[in-house]
Order: C-alpha cells, then structure tokens, then sequence
C-alpha cells in the first residue's frame, strides 16, 4: 500500500515524527509537503489529486486542526476524507465510510494518539455491504 | 438564527435534543431528518441540511451521524459549504473564525452531550474575522467546485435507493 503524506508549517514536526513511525511499520511513505512556508490548502490538493489518479493509497495531511485541510479534501470528486482525532474514528471510517484520506491537527492531538490515528486508519478495512450505498451517494455528489 | 440540522438513525434523539436545546435559546430550527430510528443513509440527510445552508435558507448548519465523517463529508461535497468536523471547542471556535464555517459537525457516539452544547454555543457564538489570510484560504476553497444543488430535489438519490430495496447492497 502507498501512503501519501504532507503538512503544512504548523504540522510539520508532527508529520516528520508520524512518517518515521509508519516507516518502523514497514509502510512505504511518499513526503509530499511542499515548501515549509506554503499553507494547507496546496499540500491537500496535491495528495488528493495523488489519490484520484491512483498514484497512491492513503493520504495523511496534518495541520493545526485538521478541519481546513479536512474540509478541502472533500471538495475533491471521490475523495472521502475525515479529520480524525481518536482510535475509533480512525477505524470506523475505513469500515463505514471507505475513505482514502485523513486529516490530524497537529495542535489538537498529541503524539500518542496521533501514531494510533494513523496506524489504525492504515490498518482498518472497509466492510462494504450496506455500506456502500452511502458511498456511492457521496460519490455522485462530488 | 435559523439553523438548518440534519443527522442519520444512529443519532435521531441526539439530534432531537439539541433542535430542544436551540429553540429553547431563541433560535429557528430547520429539521431536516431524519426522524425514526428506521435504517436509513447519511448523505440524504447531509445534503438536505447543506442545501438550505448553501441556498441561504439557514444561517447555519449542523450534521451528526455516529462519527460525524459520513454526514460532514456529504455536506461538504455542496458547493458554498464548509463543514467542520470537530471533536472539541477551540476547533469549532477556529473554523468559524478563520474558515468562516457554516456547518459544524461531530460524531453522536463520539461526544458527549455536555460537550456537543458547548461546542454549538461556541460555534453560534464566535464571528468570521475577515482578515487578508483568512479570505484568501477561503477563496482558495470556495474555487474547489462541489454540487451545486436544488433545494428539496429529493429524488436525487433515487437511483440508489431503487438498487437498495431490490436487495443489491447487502452484507
């Protein structure tokens, strides 16, 4: 599985420490995170259009809070994304919501969590049955 | 302020409370369902609330489902819309205030109920500071296109709905 990564200058510590932990996992980690002084805006863009293309698996995006880069990713067509901020969203999104991306506030949530986070989202499958209904109606939004 | 509210079936008396909670405060509530218990799916009722908000027929929204993803996600994916997801105050406080966010959102079976009144407190209650950072992320935003939807056009989904009750989405 390839797994995208990327922050903005405000998460940036956090992604170098959440990168180096998914790497002891074993996880192979594309770094996309531009320029240090470039916002959230840009470095979600980019590993949402990663996704769309197929060129990875999973994006991670960290920010301060996570919820701007959470609300930009969603913009973009098939791309489900949540902002997650415990173990059991992390894990009940890829189950229910089948999604390819999340985002982790660098000023919300603490290293610990954060690893979890990350590796229970990479960890998790999606159920699909019942489920997928959901999907294909966020999907046809946008 | 009239607040548009929208949640799934894990979620109904949640929801319930707090349109209770926002009229007991002066404000208008827009129920947009769901309202039973009956299995139902998240984004009906995400783009139903979303839409109001986007149409300016709510100042404001608010989606819950069990985690908050599925149901901000769906809203989000409205054009005009910016759904916070949220698991404490000071991200609600930010989104508003930076993000200019007209939708706040959380997860039912994540929050607590003490914490889900302060954060709509907070969200209701904090201004958009219109600062030069803060309106050029939002334009960056606002130029992601997204569903550009009818108010009430409730045979959108349809489709979906046909496949669901000839059996097609089981487990």
């Amino acid at each position: 599985m390839k797994v995208a990564i990327g922050s903005d200058l405000k998460g940036y510590e956090l992604k170098e420490h959440i990168k180096e932990y998914l790497n002891s996992l074993g996880y192979e980690i594309q770094d996309m995170t531009l320029e240090k002084e470039l916002d959230f805006f840009d470095v979600t863009c980019k590993i949402a259009k990663a996704i769309q293309e197929k060129k990875v698996d999973r994006g991670i995006v960290i920010d301060e809070y996570g919820v701007g880069s959470f609300i930009v990713a969603n913009k973009h067509k098939g791309i489900i994304c949540a902002n997650v901020f415990d173990e059991h969203s992390a894990k009940m999104t890829r189950r229910h919501n089948n999604s390819t991306m999340i985002t982790i506030g660098s000023g919300i949530v603490g290293v610990r969590l954060a690893e979890k986070i990350a590796e229970i989202f990479l960890a998790s499958e999606y159920d699909g049955g019942r489920h997928q209904i959901r999907v294909d109606m966020l999907n046809k939004l946008w | 302020m009239i607040i548009s509210i929208g949640c799934d079936h894990i979620v109904t008396e949640i929801k319930n409370h707090l349109i209770d909670y926002l009229e007991s405060k002066g404000h208008k509530v827009i129920d947009n369902g769901t309202y039973d218990k009956i299995r139902t799916h998240y984004p009906i009722y995400g783009k139903k609330t979303a839409d109001k908000v986007a149409s300016g027929e709510a100042d404001l929204g608010i989606t819950i489902c069990g985690t908050g993803v599925g149901i901000s996600t769906s809203a989000n994916k409205v054009d005009g819309v910016r759904a916070a997801l949220v698991g404490d105050v000071e991200t609600a406080r930010y989104a508003k205030e930076n993000l200019n966010a007209n939708i706040v959102a959380f997860g039912g079976r994540i929050l607590g109920i003490g914490l889900i009144e302060n954060i709509i407190d907070v969200f209701l209650g904090t201004e958009y500071k219109s600062t030069k950072e803060n309106e050029k992320i939002i334009q960056k935003i606002n130029s992601l296109n997204g569903h550009v939807g009818q108010v009430n056009d409730d045979d959108y989904f349809d489709e979906f709905l046909k496949k669901w009750d000839c059996g097609e989405y089981h487990d």
